[in-house]
């Protein structure tokens, strides 16, 4: 899922305070299980807000509401002509979101809550720990399902730099070493000779570097097409 | 579709205070959440015991303190509390 954290207020207000009515617009799905940005995170905000609002004197109207998802255009339909008649959204879901409201409102601003920060995973409640950078080019079966792009601090791709220490990385001691575990986990699948093998350089173009991506599924869109084509016969 | 989207929305009920001045017979606002079964059993003791206590402590009763929510807390703030106290 997408992990997230809350900007600091402090920023949120610098942000916020020369609107008259702001919506703080939550989303129930990824960052509302990392306590980032879901109702809940919302209607806090908002209480935040209000307070603030009444200590410095301005008169703002701040309310709250939230969806499932910001990343799907269904989910905004039953609050969309609400949501227009703010002046400012401060959008507590991730930058998809942020994004996808902008594309979608008009002239209204929309400003983000929370710093979207990776593609993460729960271990236990409350910590979240980055798993996938979203490379575009997976090779999880070369390395025992062990990302060394996102968990090794230099994406190395043929082993451990000079910097591993008792399996620990030289970047921090709480951050485990990415090429230790995969050698550990290799040898435990008995896969190791799988690691003489040298990686070329990678094309790092599947990634954020090659711009924008996008990836059209073309039976589905065709499918849907001709649903819309079929109900437009019917409809006549 | 349409229909499986479900949203959630919190109308505006907050009458958020307005910064005033302090009088000098200022006694603080103070909100007690208590649960049905003990601190609220033991509130109703003390009155069934003739106990008094200030007028500026209010009481709500919560069914168990783990109905408390953040919210409940910053809306009681919000409206010009200035302690919430809460005992179960």
């Amino acid at each position: 899922m997408i992990v997230g954290q809350q900007k600091p207020f402090d920023e949120i207000w610098e942000m916020v305070k020369g609107f008259k009515k702001v919506l703080v617009f939550g989303c129930n799905t990824c960052v509302a299980i990392c306590h980032a940005g879901g109702g809940k995170e919302a209607e806090i905000l908002t209480s935040l807000l209000r307070m603030k609002a009444a200590q410095e004197g301005i008169d703002m109207q701040v309310d709250n509401a939230a969806i499932e998802r910001h990343c799907e255009p269904e989910f905004f339909e039953p609050l969309m002509e609400k949501v227009r008649t703010y002046d400012l959204v401060l959008s507590t879901a991730c930058g998809v979101g942020v994004n996808f409201l902008s594309d979608r409102i008009g002239a209204i601003p929309v400003y983000p809550g929370i710093n979207t920060t990776f593609y993460g995973a729960v271990p236990e409640a409350g910590f979240f720990v980055e798993l996938c950078g979203g490379c575009g080019n997976c090779v999880l079966h070369l390395t025992g399902g062990i990302c060394p792009i996102v968990r090794c601090s230099k994406s190395l791709m043929n082993g451990p730099c000079g910097g591993t220490n008792n399996g620990k990385c030289e970047v921090s001691n709480e951050t485990d070493c990415a090429w230790f575990l995969i050698v550990e986990r290799m040898k435990k699948l008995g896969t190791l000779e799988k690691l003489f093998e040298v990686q070329p350089p990678r094309d790092w173009s599947t990634g954020t570097h090659g711009g924008p991506r996008r990836i059209s599924v073309e039976h589905i869109r065709a499918f849907e097409e001709e649903e819309e084509k079929n109900a437009a016969t019917e409809g006549r | 579709m349409a229909d499986v989207a479900e949203a959630t929305e919190q109308t505006r009920v907050s009458t958020t205070e307005k910064p005033h001045e302090i009088p000098d017979s200022w006694q603080p606002n103070v909100l007690a959440f208590a649960c049905h079964y003990c601190a609220f059993a033991a509130a109703d003791l003390a009155g069934v015991m003739r106990l008094s206590y200030p007028p500026n402590v209010k009481i709500i009763r919560l069914p168990c303190t783990g109905k408390l929510d953040h919210i409940h807390v910053l809306r009681a703030f919000e409206r010009g509390i200035d302690g919430v106290f809460v005992a179960g």
